[in-house]
Parts: structure tokens; C-alpha cells; sequence
């Protein structure tokens, strides 16, 4: 077929359609977080230090970092649904660096403990919280797996592994409000490790959704 | 006439409102475009069809198209991920033919734009064996062997480079 009959096909077929705006893709993410985080805290409850007003600084530190790197990564999947030529998006990374201090420094401290002839304790009850934050997750994966799917990511490894990262800091950002430990080995491993699993899966898995 | 960019822009706007003579005019616009992109880096005879598919895909991803931002970067971005496409459709199929330096059209006014979103940038992010394999086999359609005795790479290393680059290519399309 020549290309002027596809032209004509095409504008024959033309609907209008709504660009897709980076503000309106970070206003469905916010909106699917608040979701998320109500559910969660409506089903297990707000720890106790949280109740009270006096919560502990590890809590603060490692919850506000699954935070931004929640929105830090959205923000940067979100933009990859509009191409273009001569863009970087590599400002999420370094929110990653941050946020992996701390499954870093829980193996650094296992290890530590390991050379020192000391028993090892990782509490097996985290194993709870990265499931439940994964689960927590899925609705923002769902929300932006849906928003790539209108746009046209260059990338689909890319953007796929960038909404697992950011479903997963947003799950366990909101089962972080719930979890009563404090410990930085359970944060890093559990919760360190639920962002990323979901981020390994969803590189895996979600690029085929997303080839267009 | 390749339309310029402040009116491309505007007329991709008017076509995201439902304007079919301005998608017209843009279409056009978008094949004159492509088929100068791609004419120096895939064999005459693919060129059409690659033109094709990439309006195709500028029709489904239509809504992708911010207009506050430049146009042609964006219509490159989809370009490029259909050359690259393009190229791994070719890395499964034996038995391309060559092509001679004359049917390698060299258009010499890029302008600025242009240049930037070219696919010779693209290429030239490639390690130089990598660039070197994948011009050989998948633009100039030589064989493996024959990339292999100009390059002095092993027939399984060219293979190994074709796939990797292949692999960066695709991870390099709006950065490079």
C-alpha cells in the first residue's frame, strides 16, 4: 500500500485525543498512594509511636526516603509515556542511591556481626511486610502501567522497571506507617527489599505490556 | 517541504483536537521527514515500509505529543524505536542482500534539529566494534563472516556485538 493511501487512512480515522500531561499522570499516582496508604492504615492500624506523637527517627528517616523515591521514580516513569529525543530521566537514580543506603547498611551490619562470630537475627516476620507492601503497591503499578500503555515509552525495560520501583516504595511507604519495628536490619532487608522485587519483577515482566 | 518546527508543533496540536486537514498536513509533513531520516541508515527498499510503521505508530501514540515541547525530537523518539525495531526484526532473518555506496543517499542539510536527533548520533554512542558490526551487517547487509574478515572481530564475537548493541540501541533512543 503507498504511504499517501496510509495518510488518508489515517486521517480518516482521527479521533481527538487528550495529551498526555506529566501534572494529570502525578495527580493519578498521588490520588492511587492516598488510596493505598488509607487502605492500609484503615486494615492494620498506625503504630503506636505514631499514635502518640513521639515517633522513633529511623521510622521518620527510612519512611520519608521510600517516599520520594515513590514519587521521584513516578515522576520519571510518568514523563517516559511522551518521547523525545535528547531527554534524561536520570534524576530518580540518585533518590535510588539514597533510598539503598539502607538494605546497604542492613547487610553491612549482618556482615559485621558475621565476622565478629555473633549469631545473625533477621526476624522471618518481615517476611509479612514485604508481601503486604507489595500488594499495597499494585494499585500505583496499576495506575502506571495504564498511563504507559496511552503513551509511548522508548524504553519498555526502562519504564517497566521505574513503575515496579515506584509501586513498591509506594506500598511499603504506606505499610512503613504500620509496621511497628524500628530496626535497620528489618527496614533494609523487608522493606529495602520489597522495592526491590517489585522493581526486578516488574523490569521482567512489564515490558512486553508496554512495546508498542 | 519539510515543514518547520513552530508549525509542526501547531499542527499536531490542532490534529490531538480532532483537526483532520492539520493531521494531513502534518502527515505529510512527518513522511517527507522520515523518509530523508531514514534513507541513509536502512536498504532503499525497506525505507518506505519503515516510514509507513512509523506513522502508524505516530497515529496510535498520538496523545503522546506534548505541544509545549519541540516536535521533531519527538517524532525522532518514535523513529528511532522503529529502526531499532526494525533492526532486531532484520538480526532474526538471514539472507539480507548488500547494497552499494550509491544507494546510500546522503542528504548534506541537516540543520540543527536534525543533527541532533539524527541516527548517526545514535550510532556513534555505540562502542566503535559494536557501531561497526551492526553498520556492516544491518545497514550495509553484508554477512557475518564477511563483517568478521573486515573487522578482524570472531565470526561469534560479531554476533555477540551485533546483540548488544542492538541492546544498548534501544536503551539509548531519547538520551543519545
Amino acid at each position: 500500500m503507498r504511504t499517501d493511501d496510509i495518510i488518508g487512512q489515517l486521517v480518516a480515522d482521527l479521533d481527538p485525543v487528550t495529551p498526555l500531561h506529566r501534572r494529570s499522570g502525578i495527580v493519578r499516582i498521588l490520588i492511587g498512594l492516598a488510596i493505598s496508604t488509607f487502605v492500609v492504615v484503615y486494615g492494620f492500624g498506625v503504630r503506636a509511636d505514631l499514635v502518640a506523637g513521639r515517633p522513633d527517627p529511623m521510622f521518620l528517616t527510612s519512611t520519608g526516603l521510600f517516599l520520594i523515591l515513590a514519587l521521584a521514580s513516578s515522576w520519571a516513569a510518568i514523563d517516559m509515556a511522551r518521547p523525545s529525543v535528547g531527554t534524561r530521566r536520570d534524576g530518580w537514580a540518585w533518590t535510588a542511591m539514597m533510598a539503598a543506603v539502607l538494605p546497604l547498611a542492613a547487610l553491612g551490619l549482618i556482615a559485621l556481626d558475621l565476622s565478629a562470630g555473633q549469631p545473625v537475627y533477621v526476624d522471618a516476620s518481615g517476611f509479612h511486610c514485604l508481601v503486604e507492601g507489595s500488594t499495597a503497591g499494585l494499585l500505583t503499578l496499576a495506575i502506571m502501567v495504564l498511563w504507559l500503555r496511552r503513551g509511548a515509552p522508548s524504553s519498555p525495560p526502562m519504564a517497566g522497571m521505574l513503575a515496579g520501583v515506584a509501586a513498591g516504595s509506594a506500598g511499603i511507604f504506606a505499610v512503613s506507617l504500620c509496621c511497628p519495628e524500628s530496626d535497620l536490619v528489618h527496614i533494609g532487608i523487608w522493606h529495602g527489599g520489597t522495592v526491590i522485587l517489585t522493581g526486578v519483577l516488574a523490569r521482567l515482566f512489564l515490558p512486553r505490556l508496554l512495546a508498542w | 517541504m519539510i515543514a518547520d518546527e513552530a508549525i509542526l508543533a501547531r499542527l499536531a496540536a490542532m490534529a490531538q483536537g480532532g483537526d483532520r486537514q492539520a493531521y494531513a498536513t502534518m502527515l505529510t509533513s512527518c513522511r517527507d521527514w522520515l523518509l530523508r531520516y531514514f534513507r541513509r541508515k536502512v536498504m532503499p527498499d525497506q525505507v518506505e515500509d519503515l516510514v509507513q510503521e512509523t506513522l502508524l505508530s505516530v497515529h496510535r501514540k498520538l496523545a503522546s505529543y506534548d505541544p509545549a515541547r519541540p516536535f521533531y525530537p519527538w517524532l525522532a523518539a518514535i523513529g528511532r524505536y522503529r529502526f531499532v525495531d526494525h533492526l532486531r526484526l532484520a538480526y532474526r532473518h538471514a539472507g539480507q542482500t548488500s547494497i552499494t555506496d550509491e544507494d546510500l543517499a546522503i542528504d548534506s542539510k541537516e540543520d540543527a534539529i536534525a543533527s541532533r536527533v539524527s541516527l548517526d548520533r545514535l550510532f556513534d554512542a555505540l562502542p566503535a566494534p559494536q557501531k561497526a558490526v551492526i553498520e556492516l551487517v544491518k545497514v550495509k547487509g553484508l554477512s557475518v563472516r564477511e563483517a568478521s574478515n573486515q573487522t578482524g572481530q570472531s565470526e561469534s564475537l560479531v554476533k555477540v556485538n551485533i546483540h548488544r548493541g542492538l541492546k544498548r540501541l534501544a536503551g539509548l533512543i531519547e538520551e543519545a
